[in-house]
C-alpha cells in the first residue's frame, strides 16, 4: 500500500492546514507556504499542493486520500467525497450582493422582466439558491472579480464568496441575503477511508479535538 | 477533416469514431472481459443462479438507479420516451413483477450485460459499460444475505482478485445508532450520512436535540471497523451484522478468512438500501470494483412487494484492477497461424490442428488480439514445420502449444 496521500490547498488556508496537521502530529517539517514542490514527502506522511478546485477531484478519484478543502468548494463542485471534521478555519460565505440602493430598483426589474441576471464564479451554487428559491435568473459566468458586473451592467446581482466583505463595500454593493457559510474540512476519498481506517480515523480525531480548542 | 475521417460519396466526411462517449473493444480487450464473463457465469451458477437477459431498451421513466439526467433516452416511433437501460435491478424488478408475482420460493438471478448512462459515467466519460451481477428475490433472513454476499466476494476471488476488501455495513444498525431522533430528523441526518457529509449530519443531530452521550456513541459506531468494535456497540442490530459476516466465512473461505470487515460508515449515496450494504474495494484504488446489499422496499415501486438482495460488479473496474497486478487470462491457447501453401492442402492441415484442438489460423495475419503466435508452415495434411525447424506431427504441435 502506498503512503498516506493528503492534498492541501495552495493559498489561503495552506498556512492553517499545515498548522492542523502538525497540532495533530503529522510532520510537515520544513514545509511553509513558500514551498515550490507539488508533492514533498513529510514523515509518514506524503502531502500534495493543488488549486482548491482540484483538491476535491484528486479525492474524489483516490489520487490523494485525504485532503483540506473549503465547505465553498465541496458545494459547487459536488464531489463524492467524506466530509470528516469541521476545521473552522478559512471562514467564509456565500452571499448575494447587489448594488447598494439599487436592490428596490433591480426589484422593479425582475417584476417587468421576469427574470435577473446574476454574475459568479460559482454557477452551480448561485444556480442551486435561486431554484429553490423559485427566482428565475440568468447566471452568468465568470472567472474573477464579480465585483465588477453589477457596476458596468454586465448583471444586477451576484453571488460570491465574502470574509470580511471589504471588497463588496468597496464596489458599493450590499449582501442581499447569506446563502450558506463555509469553512475548511478535512474530506477523504471513501474507499480510502474505509480501508484506511486505522490510520484516518485517529488522525481525523485529532484533528477534530484541535479545531474544538481553538474555539 | 480530422485524422482518420474519410470522404464518403458526397464529399463530407465519415466520422470514424464511435458516438461520444461509446468506444470500440478490440480484440485484447474483448478477449479478457470474455475470459472475466466466462469465470463469473461460472461462480453464479455455482450458486443455482440462473442467466437472464433483459431488453436494452426499457421505458424511458427514471429508475430508482439513476435519475432522468443519466438516461439516454429518446422518443420511440409512436411518440413514447425509450430508454437504453441504465443498470439491470431495476430490470429485474419489473419483470419479476410481471412474471413472478404468484410464486412464494427464492428466485436466484444473475447478469452480465451493459448498462447506459449519460454522464457523468463510472469509468472516464464512458456511456456504457459491462455489469455483472445477481439477485436474490423472495429470501429474507442472515443466510440469504451471507449467500449475495459471499457470491460477490467468490466472483471476485474466483475471477483473480484476490486482495479485495469487503467492507459491509448495515443501514438498520446506522439507524439504531440514531435512535434518539424522531424519524424525520434520522432521515435527514441519514440522507446528509449518505451523501458523505459526517459534519453536516452530526451538527443536524445535534441541533435535533441528541444527547452528547447518543452523539458521542454514534461517532464511535460510525469510526468503528473489524468485528472486535462493532461487538463494542453493544447494539442487538450489531450482533445480527456479526452473524451475517460469521455465515458468509462460511459459505466462503477465501484465501483470508477475514475478507469481509463490518465497517458502519459505508452508505451508498443510493436511498434504496434497507439492510446490510458492502462494497469491495481495493487499497489504491479510488472507486468500488463492486457493491449490493439488501433492498426490501425497490421492488414494490414496481407492484410486487418482495424483499430482495443482490450486488453489481463493475466489470471495467474489475478489468483495470486485475490488469494492474499482471492478470492475464487463464488457459490461454497459442495462435497457429498457418503460412499458405498449396490451398487443398493447407485447408486439410488446418482442420487437421483444429480437430485436435489448436487455434488454427491460415495466415497472414492482422491481429494476433494478445495471443502468443506460432508461425508453422505445411508440410503435408499431418505435418507442419514449426518457425524454429522442426517438423511436427499435428499432434506434437498440439502439445507444443498446449
Amino acid at each position: 500500500m502506498r503512503r498516506l496521500r493528503i492534498a492541501l490547498s495552495q493559498g489561503l488556508l495552506l498556512g492553517e492546514s499545515l498548522a492542523a496537521l502538525s497540532a495533530a502530529g503529522c510532520e510537515t517539517l520544513g514545509l511553509t507556504p513558500d514551498e515550490r514542490r507539488l508533492l514533498v514527502r513529510a514523515g509518514d506522511v506524503d502531502i500534495v499542493r493543488a488549486r482548491p478546485s482540484d483538491i476535491a477531484t484528486y479525492v474524489e478519484r483516490g489520487a490523494a486520500d485525504l485532503g483540506i478543502v473549503g465547505k465553498d468548494v465541496l458545494m459547487e463542485t459536488g464531489a463524492r467525497v467524506l466530509e470528516l471534521v469541521d476545521l473552522r478555519f478559512g471562514a467564509c460565505r456565500f452571499v448575494v450582493a447587489a448594488p447598494r440602493g439599487a436592490v428596490a430598483s433591480s426589484l422593479d426589474d425582475y417584476r417587468h422582466l421576469g427574470s435577473l441576471e446574476v454574475a459568479t464564479k460559482y454557477p452551480n451554487v448561485a444556480e442551486r439558491h435561486f431554484r429553490a428559491r423559485g427566482i428565475p435568473v440568468e447566471i452568468i459566468r465568470v472567472a474573477g472579480s464579480t465585483e465588477l458586473a453589477p457596476q458596468v451592467g454586465l448583471a444586477d446581482w451576484i453571488v460570491d464568496l465574502v470574509a470580511t466583505g471589504a471588497t463588496l463595500a468597496a464596489n458599493d454593493l450590499a449582501v442581499i441575503e447569506e446563502i450558506a457559510p463555509s469553512t475548511a474540512r478535512l474530506i477523504a476519498n471513501p474507499a480510502a477511508y474505509h480501508t484506511r481506517r486505522d490510520v484516518i480515523a485517529p488522525l481525523a480525531q485529532r484533528l477534530g479535538e484541535w479545531a474544538e480548542a481553538r474555539t | 477533416m480530422s485524422k482518420g475521417d474519410q470522404a464518403d460519396g458526397n464529399g463530407g466526411p465519415v466520422v470514424l469514431a464511435p458516438p461520444r462517449g461509446f468506444r470500440d473493444i478490440l480484440p485484447t480487450e474483448a478477449r479478457e472481459l470474455r475470459a472475466i464473463e466466462r469465470t463469473l457465469s461460472e461462480v453464479f451458477a455455482s450458486y443455482g443462479y440462473l442467466p437472464l437477459d433483459p431488453p436494452l431498451v426499457e421505458h424511458g421513466d427514471a429508475t430508482p438507479v439513476a435519475g432522468p439526467a443519466r438516461l439516454i433516452s429518446f422518443l420511440d416511433r409512436d411518440g413514447t420516451r425509450v430508454a437504453l437501460r441504465p443498470d439491470i435491478t431495476s430490470a429485474v424488478a419489473r419483470l419479476v413483477a410481471q412474471r413472478y408475482s404468484g410464486p412464494s420460493g427464492a428466485l436466484r438471478l444473475s447478469y452480465f450485460a451493459p448498462v447506459f448512462r449519460e454522464e457523468p459515467a463510472m469509468l472516464g466519460a464512458e456511456r456504457q459499460y459491462d455489469q455483472a451481477g445477481a439477485e436474490l428475490v423472495g429470501a429474507v433472513g442472515p443466510l440469504a444475505d451471507a449467500e449475495v454476499l459471499a457470491l460477490m466476494a467468490e466472483s471476485l476471488a474466483c475471477a483473480g482478485l484476490h486482495d479485495q476488501q469487503i467492507e459491509v455495513g448495515h443501514v438498520g444498525v446506522l439507524m439504531s445508532l440514531f435512535a434518539e431522533l424522531d424519524d424525520a430528523s434520522r432521515a435527514v441526518v441519514l440522507r446528509e450520512l449518505r451523501d458523505g457529509d459526517h459534519v453536516g449530519a452530526f451538527k443536524r443531530a445535534r441541533r435535533a436535540g441528541m444527547s452528547t452521550d447518543g452523539l458521542r456513541r454514534a461517532e464511535r459506531g460510525l469510526a468503528a471497523r473489524g468485528m472486535a468494535e462493532l461487538d463494542a456497540l453493544t447494539l442487538p442490530e450489531a450482533s445480527a451484522l456479526h452473524e451475517v459476516i460469521a455465515l458468509a466465512r462460511q459459505l466462503f473461505g477465501g484465501a483470508r478468512g477475514d475478507w469481509a470487515v463490518p465497517n458502519l460508515a459505508l452508505l451508498p449515496t443510493l436511498p434504496y438500501y434497507t439492510g446490510i450494504v458492502f462494497e469491495a474495494l481495493r487499497p489504491d484504488v479510488g472507486f468500488a470494483i463492486a457493491s449490493g446489499g439488501r433492498y426490501d422496499g425497490l421492488l414494490s415501486a414496481y407492484g410486487a412487494a418482495r424483499p430482495a438482495a443482490g450486488f453489481a460488479i463493475n466489470v471495467p473496474r474489475l478489468h483495470r484492477a486485475l490488469f494492474a497486478t499482471g492478470w492475464r487470462p487463464r488457459h490461454d491457447q497459442c495462435l497457429v497461424v498457418i503460412e499458405p501453401g498449396d490451398p487443398r492442402r493447407t485447408a486439410r492441415l488446418a482442420s487437421a490442428l483444429r480437430g485436435v484442438g489448436v487455434t488454427a489460423a491460415i495466415g497472414p495475419i492482422a491481429e494476433s488480439g494478445g495471443l502468443a503466435v506460432v508461425n508453422v508452415d505445411v508440410v503435408d495434411d499431418e505435418h507442419v514445420r514449426h518457425a524454429d525447424g522442426r517438423v511436427l506431427t499435428v499432434d506434437e504441435l498440439a502439445r507444443v502449444v498446449a
